[in-house]
């Protein structure tokens, strides 16, 4: 439609806007304080402070920010690999009373932004004594409606033939599922554990709410009160967003097109 | 009891399987949206009083809760406007056959996965008035400096957001794009129709599932920004970017007033749910079926 230097011009501007930052934040956190509070910009530091990532753990528990939310984010990964595509499976292949509604429940959740969950979940980790553990960060996201409709998406495709035949030749339900439906969802479960690592290690609000003592914090949380609670060194806080960003970036430039596709997913269908 | 019918045993296998989720969707959804509506009629620093509509009342009474609500409103709008001509802006470059359309795919998605934590703190430093890169590259090449989040800070959180978010909405109308048959535009240029009439006749109104759900997508997404105004400007200057789940937050972690805070969750996910349902509605009466 339009020319192709124009194209490129495009592309490579956004592209600059969007990199540009991200090697800003990479050189700052191996610049000296003294060059982060220089009147004049630096861009390149003088000489690698890799000691920076080092004081990180010295200035603050980041060791324990980042066990906190590999556990979390983790243990929250785990939960929607087992119960998802289980769910997904009940509702793309079996019939029974009330599967309509309950369907319609399940989706109605996705209407629910977690705004509106967060008060009353911080009242019922208060009474439960869940406040500041990791049961009080991980329990609010063990599955969701979204990972159960991709699955569902992915499974009602299979033959129901595969099933009956494992039936009659005599496995258990469990056995069914585990042996003749799970391997087959390999591509969609690799999507699901993806997008829900990442979007549970960068979250944000939640933690926030929940936690009280530097020890329980994630990274995301542990680094915006490093600006107020501990210092507000930029060098430092650029160290830990760079541990913080490196290993999602990571992961999705090895699998970036089960992303594109995770997008498209469940975006349009 | 052994079940009878066949049928039976598998409703029963299904309620089985079905039960964690049962469970937790109770526990960890409808108990909680229950217990939000009923905390909302209550007041009191334990919100154990009755107090009926008051919260209500009170809270569209509330100047800083239409403020925060005009607030919101005006960021949602920037940040879906943004997404529809940024995104599709993005959506049909990266869509023609180019050199490196996968590398310029990936960079472009990047953002999209750090999170409100990195980019809230990144930005507010690029951004700082002072210590501020952006400002001090401007000053050594002789530049005025700017204060963007003093001038037009809901602007500037705003431009954040969609720095973050573009990525994701190129990526929904690559796929809307790429699902239009090509004939369609083969049919026209054999009439005769010019690559920008081909856009606005073709393209667009083809796109319109894709936009409309790129548009619900970003509108609800808007209404609920939290990061944005917790890290990169503390809801100010003054109230100017005090984004309404921001200020729920507040009433409810600094001032503890969960009655108060609950009616304002509860009111924002009517605004929500019912902007929701009329884009649907509207999507639907101009759908384009092909």
């Amino acid at each position: 439609m339009l020319r192709k230097p124009l194209l490129y011009t495009l592309l490579g501007v956004a592209s600059l806007i969007t990199v540009v930052p991200l090697l800003y934040m990479l050189s700052l956190s191996l610049q000296t304080e003294a060059e982060t509070l220089s009147a004049e910009a630096v861009l390149v530091p003088e000489s690698p402070q890799w000691g920076n990532y080092a004081e990180l753990f010295v200035r603050a528990p980041f060791g324990d920010f980042i066990v906190n939310s590999l556990v979390v984010a983790g243990a929250i990964t785990l939960a929607h690999l087992v119960f998802d595509p289980l769910v997904g499976y009940v509702f793309a292949k079996f019939r029974f009373p009330l599967r309509n509604t309950l369907f319609v429940a399940l989706l109605a959740t996705l209407m629910v932004p977690f705004f509106v969950r967060m008060i009353p979940l911080y009242v019922l980790m208060a009474n439960l004594g869940w406040l500041n553990t990791y049961q009080g960060l991980i329990t609010p996201f063990l599955m969701d409606a979204f990972g159960i409709f991709l699955m569902r998406q992915f499974i009602q495709p299979i033959p129901d033939d595969l099933i009956s035949a494992a039936r009659i030749d005599g496995a258990s339900e469990l056995r069914v599922y585990w042996s003749v439906i799970l391997p087959q969802t390999r591509p969609a479960l690799a999507v699901l554990g993806l997008f829900t690592f990442v979007f549970q290690w960068n979250e944000f609000l939640w933690p926030l709410v929940a936690t009280s003592t530097p020890e329980m914090r994630t990274i995301p949380v542990g680094l915006t009160l490093f600006n107020q609670e501990y210092f507000t060194l930029w060098h430092l806080t650029a160290a830990g967003s760079v541990i913080l960003f490196v290993p999602t970036a990571v992961l999705f430039v090895l699998t970036q097109r089960y992303f594109v596709r995770g997008i498209a997913l469940t975006g349009l269908k | 009891m052994r079940p009878r019918t066949l049928s039976g045993r598998y409703a029963r296998t299904a309620y089985l399987f079905l039960l964690p989720a049962i469970l937790f969707f109770a526990a960890f959804f409808y108990l909680p949206i229950g217990n939000v509506v009923a905390t909302s009629f209550r007041t009191g620093p334990m919100a154990d009083q009755w107090t009926g509509l008051g919260n209500y009342a009170q809270a569209v009474a509330d100047p800083a809760v239409r403020h925060s609500f005009l607030v919101t409103a005006g960021f949602s709008v920037m940040v879906v406007a943004g997404s529809i001509v940024l995104g599709l802006a993005l959506a049909l470059a990266i869509d023609q056959p180019l050199r490196g359309r996968v590398v310029f795919r990936v960079v472009l998605l990047v953002p999209y996965l750090t999170s409100v934590a990195i980019v809230g703190l990144l930005w507010r430093n690029i951004l700082d008035p002072e210590l501020g890169v952006l400002n001090r590259v401007l000053m050594a090449a002789g530049l005025p400096t700017q204060q963007w989040l003093n001038t037009a800070p809901l602007l500037t959180i705003a431009a954040v957001t969609l720095w973050q978010s573009v990525g994701y909405t190129m990526v929904l109308f690559l796929a809307g794009l790429q699902g239009i048959p090509e004939t369609y535009h083969e049919a026209a240029k054999i009439d005769g129709a010019d690559a920008w009439r081909r856009f606005w006749r073709i393209t667009l109104p083809l796109l319109a599932p894709t936009t409309l759900f790129v548009s619900v997508m970003a509108v609800i997404s808007g209404l609920q920004a939290f990061g944005q105004a917790y890290i990169i400007t503390g809801g100010g200057p003054g109230d100017a970017t005090d984004l309404s789940v921001f200020h729920i937050f507040n009433v409810a972690f600094r001032t503890r007033d969960f009655g108060y805070s609950s009616a304002q969750s509860v009111l924002l996910l009517i605004v929500i749910v019912a902007f929701t349902v009329i884009q649907l509605r509207a999507g639907r009466r101009g759908e384009v079926t092909y």
